[in-house]
């Protein structure tokens, strides 16, 4: 029964815009695209309010996106959403420029070749859903549910998830845990025995002290922490920040130590030795509530400031000085783990370090410090349908990947890996733009997409990844659609989140929660999603005593604040192999890792060559926001810059503003021309380039060509063996002038 | 190494109209500004020269029937039609051109582009009448009844006519000068001498147009005045140079960037242009020509002095408007 | 306005809400953020500012508009009467704050304090989404004296005060000590 092709090379196609949105499909005048109506001064009265939550990034703040006459013309925060607190990050405010993007996907499309040429031709949901469950049917019949893997990014997959559970397929990656925050995440697993969530459990708002190693608030837009870092500011908080840029947080710290790239484990543990020989340490705390101080201090007892200073070109009053202050105000004092942490080989222990730290000042589950927030506890309703067993719950080769996670059961590069190999022969991709993810690399990465049997993507613009799918099918994006409950931000108040629909799907597009549910009906299989998604969702809530309805009023149920501190005498009982903090973690010695962290130098960069540094805008997310004319029409979002010393700039003849293309150690020269940025806000030995521009995807028309892609010239990644992270921080760039 | 500490500075804004530097006005408005100041100076320089007649009976031969001589007549002509063609461009040059009408709505006396629309309605019929009545002989030929009406009630009155006219031109071409010198955002322009400078400029671009036209036995006196205007506007570029350059950093900035520096019009740097161009070939030159005419040296094509008079004026404005976006607000 | 530059990290969310409120056309914008580093590697100090127009007391554009297009609101703020604007640009040559910019539609065009908002009780679209509590709008008349209570002990500036503008706009220095 396959009335379809199979490509045995799949070609990269440019999706033709007769099947994008196209601006004629939009409002005409300047500005309408993206500013919804034209007309303030209107009675705010009048708009019809919807509550949800945002997708631009992994915060998930509530909004409450304002619509009149059928379109969403403006999105503000939710006053009643925990995270938001009626406040809202520029990307946020952003989704009109999503929501009304001109090249939007618009239908689903089928790969077909003719004259030897391979082209996308427009389909019908029903043929393009019935292409793909035939597909993936097929081949789980004929190679077993490990032959088939989805990649994803995004709220929105659990109907995906749910959608494969029938045919028992549970190999799914998110690239965020190997390119992101999985050493943060594992590093809390191994040393305090749960994974840290979201929002961080810091607790920033009564904090006295803040250190953070490369962390840039204020650049990344995590809503709540920097309104939480803002508050404490006004409170008299103090900063310390190591980086070797001088970041937006850094222009805000007290002390900003411009540490040499690669060498945080040192930094800490110098900080460690003058804890320790200086006795600032809680020593009561480290006694009773952790295990491993002794091996611990024999790790860091010749890191001496002198020693570290050498190291990291930090001098040693200044190490002694962050220390002692870091003390002082212990234990409403922290060292932040931060968020993306996958930097080199030894991401893992890096964020060890960091909550060793911690433990050594006793802030665990103190004001102030280390805190577990909670989660809404959300009953769901048993599953009318039983799904056959998986195979595994893990499928990572990686000791220390988590267990306890059904969304995340391998590495994304796994997944690229097994792809190639042929292990892999089915590929969903939700919402990952895998050429340009740091997965191993762009020409792995399409290798991988070129070598499977069958590949599908559901998005919802034309990103590079949808060029290479058999079939594409386009879902709507957050603003006109429900998904599951959010019940997964961790936070002081617990809560639940609704996302709902403020705007009908527009063109062809269909919400995930449909677009699932075709492909089981396809399978044969009813009555696996409820009879509609809104029916699923009151069914949940009536579960916890409200209703569709009743939180459809504001978008959340919150429930009071939790207690998160310690009580004095009582032991913590953690989910560890000895019940404390692990200063040094049994596990990983057993597993044949270093039990407590060590410092390995990083290689040095060639001559005439730069470590390439690389971070956010606050106004941009890496991918989802690559085509948004609205967030792009600020001068500071229009590309991304290569920030050069100024010396360094002297160095290479290269002047502010110049052009100029960039080569890495394995001879990559980057596509397009970046802009150099002369500026004395970094070291000279490291240059910083925004990431997520430099897309070559031609049907992104505002996102095509503009700035550089900083994905393209990582060509070595350091992998952590211990969870499977991807460093990608040992790439080192020169400078070529245009001619 | 540096020695200072360095600033850096990051902006999000857009907007073509202030950024890189401010961008309003393009060649429309300096164009209207030259027109203007030549309607002005035209006026002055025929108004002066019938009353100077008229009272004193000082100039060149009337032409008979009270109507002085040709010179004068087709200067008071020009005066209204090449306003009138500049506020043509004025008028392009507005963004919300259908709205002009709101500027006839109020006097706001703070205003200098208020003052100016308002002068001009007291300008437009002046102007004219005494363009009408200078040439009133050649108007009666034509017989219309209403031209003949207004004609008779107004011909004893001529010199008053004139003597009024004198002022109001005066203050046309002051106004093109201090509707850009009252911005202190600008520095370049918010020079004191700027109003002198366009009122002097104005008249010596009217008088080189004089020149131009004037009937053979009528040119000396032209070429007197042109001559006079131009070492008078040498001395008040002078002053508007030094004035600048003595002046505040915002002021000697300006000035630099204007008279100095690397900012171009045309692909032509602005130095070039100002020295070569205006000083040079718009003031100096023309001056030592019509110095060596009066001085009895035959020239052997008189028309290139008051040409290039007529252009150094034309340039002026357009290096002030332009150079005066192109500097950066006031610090 | 007062502006507490010590918390601001220049998001821009500011100018992303006010573009949705007020519909600003694309390619221009009514507010704007600036981030200001002074000195050479390592020491180096930072401020973030969002910048709008400053609803000067003393306002040029005011001064200079020949139709009153730009004139003074009974709150004190600075607006614009569209249907009074010819589109002469002159209020965008006076403003030394470059405040100001054309409207594709022909007039002039700036921050409006979102009048429309005040006048129903909400705050401005800036001051409502800054996620680091930066903006505040005061009331320099009330006699709780808000706008004194931010101030006091700090280091507060107005922008190019000797331009004699009586700026409205009160910028709390970044330069103020932690916890001052």
């Amino acid at each position: 029964m396959d009335h379809w092709q199979n490509f045995s090379r799949r070609d990269f196609i440019k999706i033709s815009s007769l099947f994008l949105a196209g601006s004629a499909a939009m409002s005409s005048s300047a500005g309408q695209a993206f500013s919804g109506l034209g007309q303030s001064g209107s009675d705010e009265n009048s708009d019809r309010i919807v509550y949800s939550f945002c997708e631009h990034c992994f915060w998930r703040c509530g909004i409450a996106a304002h619509v009149r006459d059928g379109k969403v013309y403006k999105i503000v925060g939710s006053e009643h959403h925990p995270l938001s607190q009626g406040k809202l990050c520029p990307r946020g405010t952003g989704g009109i420029g999503l929501l009304y993007d001109p090249d939007r996907l618009q239908h689903p499309l089928i790969r077909e070749t003719k004259g030897g040429k391979q082209y996308y031709r427009k389909a019908s949901w029903d043929e393009a859903t019935g292409m793909v469950a035939e597909k993936l049917y097929g081949i789980h019949e004929k190679y077993g549910p490990g032959a088939i893997a989805m990649l994803h990014h995004g709220f929105g997959v659990s109907f995906f998830k749910q959608m494969f559970s029938q045919i028992g397929v549970n190999k799914f990656a998110k690239p965020s845990y190997d390119l992101c925050c999985g050493p943060a995440r594992q590093a809390s697993v191994l040393t305090y025995g749960y994974p840290s969530g979201t929002p961080e459990g810091f607790d920033i708002k009564n904090s006295k002290y803040m250190i953070f190693f490369g962390t840039h608030f204020g650049e990344n837009m995590h809503n709540t922490a920097v309104q939480e870092i803002s508050e404490g500011i006004r409170r008299g908080a103090k900063i310390a920040v190591f980086d070797p840029r001088f970041s937006t947080i850094a222009g805000k710290a007290e002390h900003w130590l411009p540490i040499k790239p690669g060498t945080d484990i040192a930094m800490m543990q110098g900080l460690m030795h003058v804890l320790i020989s200086e006795n600032l340490y809680d020593r009561s705390f480290v006694q009773h509530h952790t295990v491993g101080f002794g091996e611990l201090w024999d790790s860091v007892r010749k890191m001496t400031p002198e020693k570290v200073a050498e190291i990291t070109e930090i001098p040693a009053d200044a190490i002694r000085t962050v220390a002692r202050e870091f003390a002082f105000n212990a234990p409403a004092a922290f060292v932040h783990s931060g968020r993306r942490t996958n930097w080199y080989g030894d991401a893992l222990q890096r964020i060890r370090a960091i909550h060793i730290l911690n433990a050594l000042v006793g802030n665990f589950k103190m004001p102030g410090g280390v805190v577990n927030f909670d989660k809404f506890v959300l009953k769901k309703p048993k599953t009318a349908h039983a799904h056959p067993p998986y195979e595994k719950s893990v499928y990572s080769r990686y000791p220390f990947f988590p267990d306890d996670e059904p969304s995340n059961t391998i590495a994304s590069h796994e997944i690229v890996q097994q792809a190639i190999s042929g292990e892999i022969k089915a590929l969903m991709i939700y919402g990952v733009n895998l050429p340009e993810t740091m997965t191993l690399g762009r020409e792995t990465a399409i290798e991988a997409l070129r070598k499977v049997d069958f590949m599908v993507a559901v998005d919802v613009l034309p990103a590079e990844v949808t060029g290479y799918a058999d079939v594409v099918l386009p879902e709507c994006t957050y603003l006109e659609r429900y998904d599951a409950l959010d019940a997964g931000r961790n936070f002081r108040t617990p809560f639940v989140a609704l996302r709902q629909p403020a705007v009908p799907p527009m063109y062809e597009s269909k919400p995930g929660n449909q677009i699932a549910k075709m492909i089981t009906d396809k399978w044969g299989m009813h009555g696996v999603f409820p009879a509609s998604v809104e029916a699923g969702l009151d069914k949940t809530l009536k579960m916890t005593g409200s209703s569709l309805e009743e939180i459809k009023k504001t978008g959340v149920i919150v429930r009071p604040e939790t207690d998160l501190y310690r009580k004095p005498g009582v032991a913590l009982n953690l989910k560890t192999p000895s019940g404390k903090i692990e200063l040094a973690s049994s596990r990983l010695r057993a597993a044949g890792f270093d039990a407590v962290p060590r410092y390995t130098p990083q290689p040095e960069a060639p001559a005439g060559f730069y470590r390439m540094l690389t971070g956010r805008k606050p106004m941009l997310t890496f991918g989802r926001t690559a085509n948004n004319r609205f967030l792009g029409d600020v001068a500071t979002a229009k590309e991304n810059e290569v920030w050069v010393n100024t010396e360094t700039a002297a160095k290479h003849d290269l002047n502010n503003d110049e052009y100029v293309h960039l080569k890495n150690q394995a001879g990559v020269v980057s596509e397009f021309p970046v802009k150099v940025k002369v500026t004395q806000r970094i070291r000279p030995d490291a240059v910083f380039m925004v990431h997520g521009f430099g897309h070559t995807a031609a049907k992104m028309t505002w996102a095509y060509k503009r700035g550089a892609s900083h994905n393209q010239l990582i060509s070595r990644t350091d992998i952590d063996p211990a969870m499977g992270s991807v460093g990608f921080q040992n790439n080192f760039v020169t400078f070529i002038k245009e001619a | 190494m540096t020695a200072t500490a360095a600033t850096e500075i990051i902006s999000t804004k857009i907007n073509p109209n202030v950024v890189p530097h401010l961008h309003i006005w393009e060649w429309q408005i300096p164009l209207y500004l030259f027109l203007g100041g030549m309607a002005g100076g035209l006026l002055v320089i025929t108004s002066i020269m019938i009353v100077l007649k008229r009272k004193f009976g000082i100039g060149p031969k009337d032409a008979g029937e009270g109507c002085p001589c040709l010179a004068i007549r087709i200067g008071s002509a020009l005066s209204p039609i090449l306003l009138a063609v500049g506020m043509i461009f004025l008028f392009l040059d507005l963004a919300h051109p259908l709205y002009v009408w709101a500027f006839y709505t109020t006097v706001q006396p703070t205003s200098p582009m208020s003052a100016g629309s308002w002068i001009l309605v007291a300008f437009f019929p002046l102007a004219v009448l005494q363009a009408m009545l200078v040439n009133k002989r050649q108007l009666r030929t034509f017989d219309v009844g209403i031209v003949h009406k207004v004609l008779d009630w107004t011909e004893g009155h001529m010199t008053i006519v004139a003597l009024v006219n004198a002022h109001i031109g005066v203050g046309i071409g002051i106004y093109t000068g201090i509707l850009l010198s009252f911005f202190s955002a600008r520095p370049l322009w918010s020079s004191s001498i700027l109003g002198m400078l366009f009122l002097v400029s104005g008249i010596s671009a009217a008088a080189a147009l004089m020149l131009l036209l004037a009937p053979e036995e009528e040119k000396p006196i032209y070429s007197m005045i042109d001559a006079n205007a131009i070492w008078i506007e040498l001395v008040t570029v002078g002053l508007f140079v030094l004035g600048g350059l003595t002046g505040s950093a915002n002021s000697s900035g300006a000035m630099m960037h204007l008279i100095g520096g690397n900012a171009v019009m045309a692909g032509i740097p602005y130095a070039y242009w100002f020295w070569g161009l205006f000083v040079g070939a718009g003031l100096l030159v023309p001056l030592l020509l019509e110095f060596l005419e009066a001085a009895g040296v035959h020239i052997k094509y008189p028309n290139v002095a008051p040409i290039m008079v007529l252009t150094g004026g034309m340039l002026l404005r357009f290096l002030i408007v332009f150079a005066g976006q192109s500097y950066h607000t006031f610090m | 306005m007062v502006i507490d530059t010590r918390v601001c990290v220049g998001c821009s969310a500011c100018v992303y809400a006010c573009k949705s409120e007020n519909a600003v056309p694309e390619g221009y914008c009514r507010d704007w953020v600036v981030q200001e580093t002074k000195g050479n590697f390592p020491k180096l100090t930072m401020e973030n500012r969002s910048e709008r127009c400053q609803h000067c007391e003393n306002a040029p554009c005011v001064t200079y508009c020949p139709t009153r297009a730009s004139h003074y609101a009974e709150d004190g703020t600075v607006q614009i009467n569209r249907s009074l604007c010819t589109g002469c640009k002159a209020c965008l040559a006076a403003c030394p704050y470059d405040a100001r910019y054309i409207h594709p539609d022909g007039f002039a065009d700036k921050c409006s304090l979102c009048h429309h908002r005040i006048e129903q009780g909400l705050k401005t679209a800036c001051v409502s989404v800054c996620p680091t509590g930066s903006l505040h709008l005061v009331d320099f008349n009330d006699p709780d004296e808000e706008a004194q209570k931010l101030m006091a002990g700090r280091i507060v500036y107005r922008q190019k005060e000797h331009a004699g503008t009586g700026p409205s706009l009160f910028w709390i220095s970044a330069s103020n000590k932690p916890g001052a």
